[in-house]
């Protein structure tokens, strides 16, 4: 068979598993937005305020911090991979929690993926304000909280571009979740890593059929918070 | 028309809330007892640990999963606790795991053999040669250009075997002809059908891969049945007082239905295209060559009937 009519087959493939709602294929596919949604979202939980405070204190090493923070943003997978595992393995230092080969173990690696992401983005948006705004803001004195929110809020389309990107590395990742996930089956295969193994085993047309499902889900991900964006653009210009 | 536009909104928000829930209450369904065995890609690639898996989860009320690695990395995750059962093809390394202290049994229960492929022009002239032969041959084609050896490079058991046979042909196998892929036994026979060259792979792996990939696979076999190409693969039992939390009466259970009248009688019945992939040889290793392990079979036995098992 020649390479356009696997991908041909692999579209027909997607199209079969997608009508016939096959239990173990939707159980891939809900772990693999279970794992990637949480890990962005606790990305955000910690990225973006921490993102504030570099953007907003001016202290000494900052760029540092920031160039740092920007490195990490290119992280490879496979090595946050290896160390969470040789941390969570049972001979490691956190081996007692018994976390290695579950969905939390994939998350807590995704989290580290994401965290950089989510800040990084954050701090340039935050910088990228208005000088404006934020002379305003301290001519008015207003209480730290309330600035916050105000430049928050003023930032929101670039903490929406910092969530997409850190759920499109987090949902196409598969060296992390590979390592410390083990593409058990039932319990922590993710659509990149099934994509894998079918790849491995000659399945192509199954490893597209799944790869076009990751694409769908990606999309409707994206058009939730594209479609945010786009609301928050046109409430700002008005 | 701004009220239209508000439905619209919540609308979607109530949808992705929805598909958010859903997908963070997803939980797996777990039965309490679940089985890791590390094993070697062959027995995941061939598809017979996918065909033992209702079998086994069915007699014993378990979840039968394995973590998909090379020889070199199963044992590595293995000795660090992180894997219940081993099923792997090197048997110098098996015997230093269990030697180590790592391993408390081990025991041959399958074996099957290696074959040498290549292209079908067969550029070095290796057919009709034995192992030894075949790899020299390739060794000197591809020391003149004319022929590609692509190796696995990845410490599997297969890269071990790979090894021990250029010992054997006295050939220090490096240069451009010279091929290391790191990665597993069907992605590299891809590396070597793209290349046109030749490479080592246990006879199931190739086998499925040719059923998979139909005529895109020209590859064929230029070398087989030489002794030296035997593979058999073993089990190994893990120290579980050095490893306190593995599941070992699962483990033991899981050595005994495979080494167990019906787990044999099922390997020998697993086929790919009417092909049997791997042969049972639980209890008379001795009958291909390999040394006795009638002590260790002997102890196996006396459990299986305990367990009226056998």
């Amino acid at each position: 068979m020649g390479g356009f009519e696997i991908i041909l087959d692999g579209f027909a493939r997607a199209l079969q598993i997608l009508s016939s709602g096959d239990q173990e294929i939707l159980g891939i596919t809900l772990l693999s937005l279970r794992v990637s949604l949480t890990a962005t979202l606790l990305g955000a939980a910690f990225g973006i305020p921490l993102g504030f405070l570099i953007a907003r204190k001016d202290f000494h090493g900052r760029s540092v911090v920031t160039t740092i923070i920007n490195t990490l943003m290119g992280l490879p997978p496979v090595v946050v991979g290896l160390v969470v595992y040789l941390f969570l393995s049972a001979s490691g230092p956190l081996g007692f929690l018994s976390l290695l080969y579950t969905p939390e173990a994939m998350i807590l690696a995704q989290m580290i993926l994401t965290f950089p992401i989510v800040c990084g983005i954050t701090i340039s948006s935050i910088l990228s304000l208005s000088p404006k705004l934020k002379e305003t803001l301290a001519s008015l004195s207003a209480p730290p909280s309330w600035e916050a929110m105000v430049l928050l809020n003023e930032s929101r389309l670039g903490l929406i571009t910092a969530l997409i990107a850190a759920f499109g590395a987090a949902i196409s990742e598969v060296g992390a979740i590979m390592m410390v996930g083990g593409n058990l089956l039932g319990y922590t295969r993710a659509l990149t890593t099934a994509i894998m193994l079918y790849t491995n085993m000659g399945e192509f047309a199954t490893a597209i059929a799944l790869g076009i499902i990751l694409l769908l889900i990606a999309f409707g991900v994206n058009l939730f918070l594209t479609y945010l964006q786009m609301r928050s653009r046109v409430r700002r210009t008005t | 028309m701004s009220s239209l536009k508000n439905n619209k909104l919540l609308a979607i928000i109530f949808i992705a809330v929805i598909v958010v829930v859903l997908a963070i209450a997803y939980k797996p369904a777990s039965p309490p007892q679940r089985l890791i065995i590390a094993t070697t890609t062959s027995t995941v690639d061939t598809g017979l640990l996918d065909y033992l898996k209702p079998y086994f989860d069915s007699m014993f009320n378990a979840d039968m999963t394995w973590l998909y690695l090379g020889t070199g990395q199963a044992l590595e995750v293995a000795s660090r606790g992180d894997a219940d059962i081993l099923l792997v093809h090197d048997r110098a390394r098996e015997d230093a795991f269990v030697s180590s202290g790592n391993g408390t049994l081990r025991v041959t229960v399958m074996y099957n053999d290696f074959v040498i492929i290549g292209p079908q022009n067969d550029p070095a002239g290796a057919r009709g040669t034995n192992a030894t032969e075949a790899m020299v041959k390739i060794a000197q084609a591809g020391a003149s250009g004319n022929a590609v050896f692509v190796s696995r490079g990845d410490n599997s058991g297969t890269n071990a075997l790979e090894k021990r046979l250029w010992t054997k042909a006295g050939v220090s196998a490096s240069g451009t002809w010279y091929v290391s892929t790191g990665s597993g036994m069907a992605p590299t026979i891809r590396v070597a059908n793209e290349k046109g060259g030749y490479t080592i792979s246990d006879r199931g792996s190739f086998h499925k891969l040719r059923s998979t990939m139909n005529t895109t696979l020209s590859l064929v076999i230029i070398c087989e049945n030489d002794t030296s190409l035997l593979n058999p693969y073993g089990i190994i039992l893990l120290n579980s007082t050095k490893y306190p939390n593995i599941n070992s009466d699962l483990a033991t259970d899981f050595l005994l239905f495979m080494v167990s009248r019906e787990g044999q009688s099922l390997i020998g019945n697993f086929t790919v295209d009417g092909k049997q992939l791997f042969f049972p040889i639980y209890g008379r290793p001795e009958s291909i060559g390999l040394p006795p392990e009638s002590a260790t079979a002997e102890y196996l036995n006396s459990l299986l009937r305990s367990k009226g098992l056998e």
